[in-house]
């Protein structure tokens, strides 16, 4: 191989890991312009310096060239995997670490297929403490200390069921209504539970629904939107507003049709 | 008393979030802080003012102890922010909404729907203006600096 081909070679290479990096940031949550800093610092450092990265909410375009001509260009679909902000935290770190130098791109690459394997929190861990956090979160916004318990149970069932759903791989739309549907009901079915006294299901519903509300996709567009990425911004924000609607809809529905059916004592 | 418990609360809930999104253990505890501060912005202004402008108040403490929190820790500020900002979000007025435009009472639906988009808005406002802000301000180096500068 000639000088030139070897040199074309790790180019390619160094820009491959920016993509890289950059995926996995972004498929955990990250923003967009977190991800385009990680992509330039990487091929930065690496002396890299034709190359233009334009990125969405969900792909990666990213070409390099040299003096000549053209050695890279590729487009990446990203789905959303689920958010994992300790992934963001390390790629960060690590980007940070080779912009001083600190690793080769094999040992770099090393570094970020351990960074890309962490397991996240054990799933009853998290489920306890989303019901946990839901709980304390309906009493501060007004529930009575019966009402935060049973909020707590319920929201806990609520995560170990969305969790469920995305393993089906069930659409956001169905897995949203059916989860604000099954706290409804799960809040009417409280109201029977004797000896519990009076309780207000639609405070025990303001708590229950905390573990679905996007609040990443949320914060993620104001940052975007804050950044001028519009595009990307507007995209989440109609994210954000869509999966809300579906809960509140399949919630509120479950209520009307129980005040239909039954009079409704509420 | 009650003040103490509701931000106690508001401390565990923003914590229980921060595992739920997979935070490194190391943060929890200043994602916990993020949250209680913001939820004591909050109350701070609620009696006196409307829940958006006490929501505009709060998101800007968010915003703030997560900026300081980063640019102290070095770590991405989205690990305080998305946590910290949890409990004001409106869920309760968006699901309000939604409630009353099932049980058909539209004047109801309007009133909490335009609170929910004020509320957010306010939210938006508080996170943008913070986020403007230059990085090194952050910095207490720089402040130092600046102080000797004057002299």
């Amino acid at each position: 191989m000639s000088i030139d081909e070897t040199e074309i070679s790790n180019k390619r290479e160094v820009i491959q890991f920016a993509l890289d990096a950059g995926t996995i940031q972004l498929s955990n949550g990250a923003e967009i312009w977190r991800v385009e800093d990680t992509i330039s610092h990487i091929c930065r450092a690496y002396k890299v310096e034709d190359v233009d990265a334009f990125i969405l909410s969900n792909a990666i375009f990213i070409t390099g060239s040299n003096e000549k001509e053209s050695i890279f260009a590729k487009v990446k679909h990203i789905p959303m995997a689920g958010v994992h902000l300790g992934i963001i935290t390390d790629v960060n770190d690590l980007s940070r670490e080779i912009a001083s130098g600190m690793w080769t791109v094999e040992e770099a690459k090393v570094k970020l297929e351990e960074i890309r394997n962490q397991p996240p929190n054990n799933l009853i861990y998290r489920g306890v403490s989303a019901g946990f956090a839901s709980g304390c979160f309906g009493y501060i916004l007004g529930s009575s200390v019966t009402e935060a318990i049973v909020t707590m149970v319920i929201a806990f069932v609520v995560f170990l069921l969305s969790v469920y759903f995305e393993k089906k791989q069930l659409s956001k739309m169905v897995k949203n209504i059916l989860g604000g549907a099954f706290i409804a009901l799960m809040a009417l079915a409280a109201t029977y539970i004797p000896l519990i006294g009076t309780i207000s299901v639609n405070q025990i519903i303001i708590g229950g629904i905390m573990p679905l509300i996007p609040g990443v996709a949320f914060v993620n567009s104001i940052r975007d939107l804050a950044n001028s990425d519009f595009l990307s911004g507007t995209v989440r924000m109609l994210d954000t507003i869509m999966v809300f609607m579906y809960i509140a809809i399949g919630a509120s529905t479950v209520l009307s049709l129980y005040h239909a059916v039954l009079g409704g004592a509420l | 008393m009650n003040l103490i418990i509701n931000l106690l609360c508001a401390f565990a809930g923003t914590l229980g979030f921060s595992i739920l999104f997979n935070v490194h253990k190391k943060f929890h505890l200043y994602c916990g802080l993020a949250g209680m501060s913001g939820w004591l912005g909050y109350l701070l202004f609620i009696e006196r003012t409307s829940p958006a402008v006490a929501t505009f108040f709060g998101a800007l403490v968010v915003v703030l102890m997560s900026r300081a929190f980063s640019v102290w820790k070095r770590c991405p500020i989205t690990v305080f922010l998305i946590s910290g900002i949890f409990p004001l979000i409106p869920g309760s007025s968006i699901y309000y909404t939604a409630y009353y435009l099932v049980t058909n009472s539209l004047e109801m639906a309007a009133v909490k729907g335009v609170e929910s988009i004020k509320i957010a808005f306010a939210i938006v406002a508080g996170i943008v203006f913070v986020v403007s802000v230059p990085r090194k301000w952050f910095n207490l180096k720089y402040w130092r600096r600046g102080a000797k500068d004057l002299k």
